[in-house]
């Protein structure tokens, strides 16, 4: 293969290879690391969370001040869900709260009480990816994909609302997820493709 | 730190009481999560959650004025068919605050008990004349707006009492109205400078005018100097020139001339004079 034929996609396929080959050595090293060690210890002040999160039932002791994004990537190693900026300016950390897009990092976790939470491991079907998932994977809606995350749940958020968006409407919409690399053209382009896709299927 | 999630509105007279002083409300925690990273010194110990009581959520038309629960979303207002029909400007106003993810948490009772200069939903509330409902252990009181702020970020609320309503007048379905803000970027922005305006317009003659700027005094007003200007005339682009001057004369006989003044002289003029062809749908 000359170095011509080496698209990005290409690139970034093999190395995602790489990636996962990497995430099972690190799973099993913590799996095991999390054995040895004691379940971290909360203070008198925690309280009881029971929430769902990605439709399974959860409850756990949180402490009052925990965001929604640090219990989810801290107790529950949810890390799909980026904290970036960590007070409600980026958009990294978006899910869904009983469908509405929210900062997880902006929002204390006990204000979850009762309600239920979708992060972006929510959306696969098995290994099967969700529709905007696909979308942004079709169009390139990413760059370094940092952001991704946020932005697919930003996207899933204006399409739970209303399945036919307008492009002004996704604009809107998509306006608190900010991107560094500016791969703007083709996220609005994957988010158009996932209302598309979604409305043919 | 203490969480509580009281269940009705009682409650949170009683545990604010109980907790005297030492308790603060939160509801959908937007600027408070902010202090919680950079001025822990500014947090109390017992922190009471009302945004999961209903009746604290409602917005509804009582004795021919709109009722707004202070735990209303700016996205339950924009999306509210009540004030789309009665308060149009005030949906317009909560329409451009933060981003989708902000305004589907923040509330209308935060942006005003917090009283940040940058608040969107003041200014339109001030032209709307909105009383509000003060609850305490000692009983009901209503307020107008006008005399709720003392100074950025402090309004009249003491340690035991909260905003529990926010009520306002039916705009006329004639009204002409507009709301703008000044952000370093359309989007997820905050407000250097924002403007709203209501007008009763016949024959081109302005009847009546209601004009109050953000971040433009030391707290928020009415600009009666501007508005005084305005009523009699004849709509135009002209005097709407005018008006963004007395305006800017106003802002600076009130602050004095500071580093800030070479920039917001001509952008509150011009701010003033963009909000009113907005509102009388001029190209200018």
């Amino acid at each position: 293969m000359s170095p011509k034929d080496i698209s990005r996609r290409k690139f970034i396929k093999n190395l995602g290879g790489g990636v996962v080959g990497a995430g099972v050595a690190i799973q099993t090293l913590s799996a095991k690391t999390r054995k040895e060690s004691k379940p971290p210890s909360k203070s008198d002040s925690a309280v009881a969370l029971t929430f769902t999160v990605n439709k399974k039932p959860i409850t756990l002791l949180v402490e009052p001040e925990s965001t929604l994004a640090d219990v989810l990537r801290n107790d529950l190693k949810l890390t799909g869900t980026k904290v970036v900026c960590n007070h409600g300016e980026c958009g990294a950390c978006t899910v869904l709260l009983d469908g509405r897009a929210v900062y997880s990092c902006h929002m204390l976790a006990l204000d979850a009480q009762g309600k239920s939470v979708t992060t972006i491991e929510g959306l696969m079907d098995g290994e099967k990816l969700h529709p905007v998932q696909e979308a942004f994977v079709e169009h390139d809606g990413l760059q370094c994909g940092f952001c991704t995350p946020g932005q697919v749940m930003a996207a899933e958020a204006i399409l739970i609302k209303n399945p036919k968006p307008g492009k002004e409407e996704i604009i809107e919409g998509m306006s608190g997820n900010l991107c560094r690399c500016a791969a703007y053209p083709n996220i609005l382009k994957s988010a158009v493709a996932a209302a598309e896709k979604l409305n043919k299927s | 730190m203490q969480y509580h999630k009281p269940k009705n509105i009682s409650e949170v007279t009683e545990l604010l009481d109980t907790f005297n002083g030492s308790a603060q409300i939160i509801a959908g925690g937007t600027d408070m999560l902010v202090e919680t990273r950079y001025h822990q010194q500014n947090l109390k110990e017992h922190w009471i959650d009302i945004s999961e009581i209903d009746e604290l959520k409602q917005i509804h038309v009582i004795d021919g004025q709109i009722s707004i629960g202070p735990a209303a979303t700016h996205s339950d207002i924009t999306g509210n068919d009540v004030i789309k029909q009665h308060a149009p400007l005030l949906a317009e106003a909560c329409r451009v605050i933060g981003s989708l993810q902000i305004r589907n948490r923040g509330t209308i009772g935060g942006n005003v008990c917090n009283a940040s200069p940058c608040a969107d939903s003041i200014p339109a509330l001030i032209v709307l004349d909105a009383q509000l409902v003060i609850d305490s252990a000692e009983g009901e009181q209503v307020k107008p707006i006008s005399e709720f702020f003392i100074k950025p970020y402090k309004t009249i609320l003491t340690p035991g009492s909260w905003l529990k309503n926010i009520r306002i007048h039916k705009m006329d379905t004639e009204d002409k109205f507009a709301f703008l803000k000044l952000g370093r970027r359309n989007a997820l922005a905050i407000s250097r400078m924002n403007f709203a305006v209501v007008m009763k317009i016949s024959n081109h003659i302005i009847d009546s005018v209601r004009l109050a700027p953000g971040s433009v005094y030391p707290i928020w007003r009415r600009v009666t100097e501007a508005e005084e200007f305005l009523q009699g005339k004849k709509a135009s682009e002209t005097m709407f020139k005018e008006a963004g001057k007395i305006v800017a004369d106003s802002m600076i006989k009130t602050s004095g001339r500071r580093w800030s003044t070479p920039y917001k002289e001509p952008a509150v003029a011009n701010l003033t004079e963009r909000v009113l062809c907005k509102a009388v749908k001029f190209d200018c």
